[in-house]
């Protein structure tokens, strides 16, 4: 039993933490939503006239909100659909016996410790560059035109990018999971004449849903945020094929230096997020208390 | 479907997750492969697999080039500084969580994750104009102070869940022999602690070292670790594939040697036990 005076050493002691988390997550949230409501560029020195919901007016009628809002959506959407599936195979795969497991483990999980610039600019300049890029030249063994992927399907080649990264992180989770699955019950649904098929559907993707929801949770907050892949390839462009709502927000207040439009839509930014979270804490609440 | 594997399916297997593996590590050993080709070997075309002259010279100039070495450390301090200043404000915290939790401890655990789901461009404003009002933009301290706050909840989450395993009775049974609380946290707690605290230390250190919305926009020139100055290739007086790669192999080295080292805890670090 805690003693009183360990209680309040226990408060002392956590008290920091609290403290620093809750103002770093009040300061600027606050000051965010603060300068949402503001006409305040940084290029026009002045005072900064209040100006209600005039910013998220522009914002959301700014022609390129809802391709931003959709990119990001299809780009969370699409890495995730790719890493969980994926993986799911990829951990089936690597759970078999087979000679170098460990090596093979270690190739398939180097991708996700390569830092994002490192294989934005990798990709970019030598897979997908369609002048002395390695696609180019495999398409011209195939006789065929070399395709520019950037130019011509940059969301595409964005989630293609963020994927590499992440597959190995799903698999990883995936396989570890999977490691734990208790082989007697396979056996038994296999003495009871259950196929290959009926088993992965009935005993492995149930016991997999709790890591598959780790797996979606944690993606989804780092995938949300996406921002040096799109920096270093595409600037978000050609137009705003690739832009995202991170990325949006900030070409307009750190390149455009509009501080009250860019706030406003870092709110916009923050909302989506937390709808996003409510859902999945759902998702893990189910799936995590048990 | 034979149960036992037989042979031949141990063979099949074999060299299908070679192949897809290999596949997968492609991209980083075509990288290494490149840092040590001449620019024109780089971008021939078709592309010299191992049939080119090797050199080292990408090395030598992407360190005379752009003093690498600076860059390096930026992305050593950085990360390990944050890293350290997170765990000492998190082991205390995860420590009174973990043994005397109180009735909101669940709440305040809860409530620490979700202060994740703030994306950062939500905050880049206020930050940016404080750090330049304090004078702190392009500064290893900004920096630091930064990821340090990004990832105090990551650090509490997994010194927690590590501490949490730890059994209460020995504890118990140290504070019936009359140990004091001191002595509690010196002699027993601390040495058991220690491999979920190095854990985390490490896998904080990978997350801090690859981070790169924040060090792309606080950085110039004086503090850009290597995330950011890994960017500045994409500029084209800077697209040469044969020094970018010496570059990236150079930046990624460290990181991947220590991931490879510490992925077990990877998986338990980043699910906070969930996944076992």
């Amino acid at each position: 039993m805690a003693t009183q005076a360990s209680r309040a050493a226990g408060r002392l002691m956590i008290s920091p933490a609290v403290i620093l988390l809750f103002l770093w997550m009040i300061v600027p949230l606050g000051m965010t939503i603060y300068f949402s409501f503001l006409r305040y560029n940084l290029l026009i020195p002045g005072d900064n006239p209040f100006t209600g919901f005039e910013n998220y007016r522009y914002f959301f009628t700014d022609p390129n909100f809802w391709p931003a809002l959709f990119n990001t959506l299809l780009l969370v959407g699409g890495v995730l659909l790719i890493t969980t599936v994926g993986g799911i195979l990829l951990a089936l795969l690597l759970d078999q016996p087979m000679w170098g497991q460990g090596v093979v483990r270690v190739l398939v999980i180097a991708p996700f410790f390569v830092m994002p610039t490192v294989s934005a600019l990798v990709w970019k300049n030598m897979f997908m560059n369609p002048v002395n890029g390695l696609f180019g030249w495999l398409a011209g063994v195939f006789g065929l035109p070399p395709f520019d992927f950037l130019s011509q399907a940059p969301l595409f080649s964005i989630i293609l990018i963020v994927a590499w990264q992440w597959l190995p992180f799903a698999t990883l989770i995936l396989l570890t999971a999977l490691q734990s699955l208790d082989s007697e019950q396979l056996e038994a649904a296999e003495m009871d004449g259950a196929g290959p098929v009926s088993r992965f559907f009935h005993i492995m993707l149930p016991h997999l849903s709790r890591a598959a929801t780790v797996v979606i949770l944690i993606q989804t907050i780092f995938l949300l945020s996406i921002f040096a892949e799109i920096l270093v390839t595409t600037n978000g462009g050609p137009g705003n094929a690739s832009t995202n709502l991170t990325y949006l927000v900030y070409s307009q207040s750190l390149l455009q230096y509009d501080v009250g439009l860019g706030s406003a839509g870092g709110v916009i930014a923050v909302i989506l997020a937390n709808i996003v979270a409510i859902f999945l804490m759902r998702m893990i609440g189910k799936n995590l208390e048990t | 479907m034979a149960r036992a594997s037989t042979p031949q399916r141990k063979a099949l297997v074999t060299v299908v997750a070679w192949l897809i593996a290999f596949l997968i590590f492609f991209p980083i050993l075509w990288t290494i492969l490149t840092s040590f080709k001449t620019e024109i070997d780089a971008i021939s075309i078709p592309p010299k697999f191992l049939n080119f002259h090797w050199t080292l010279e990408n090395y030598a100039t992407v360190q005379e080039r752009s003093d690498y070495f600076q860059h390096f450390m930026n992305s050593v301090i950085i990360s390990v500084g944050s890293t350290v200043l997170a765990l000492i404000v998190a082991i205390p915290a995860a420590w009174s969580m973990a043994f005397v939790p109180g009735r909101r401890t669940k709440d305040v655990l809860m409530w620490m994750l979700s202060t994740k789901m703030m994306p950062a461009v939500g905050v880049l404003i206020p930050i940016y104009l404080i750090f330049r009002d304090w004078g702190l933009l392009d500064s290893r301290t900004g920096l630091v102070i930064v990821l340090m706050l990004m990832n105090l909840p990551i650090v509490v989450w997994m010194l927690y869940t590590y501490f949490k395993e730890i059994p209460g009775e020995i504890l118990e049974a140290a504070r019936m022999d009359g140990a004091s609380l001191g002595k509690e946290i010196v002699y027993i707690l601390t040495p058991m602690a220690v491999p979920g605290i190095a854990s985390t230390l490490l896998l904080n250190i990978i997350l801090a070292w690859n981070e790169a919305f924040w060090t792309l926009n606080l950085t110039a020139v004086n503090s850009a670790p290597l995330t950011a100055f890994i960017a500045s290739y994409s500029s084209p007086e800077g697209l040469f594939y044969a020094k970018l790669s010496a570059a990236s192999t150079l930046a990624i080295a460290p990181i991947l040697i220590l991931g490879w080292f510490s992925q077990k805890q990877l998986v338990r670090g980043l699910t906070f036990g969930a996944v076992k």
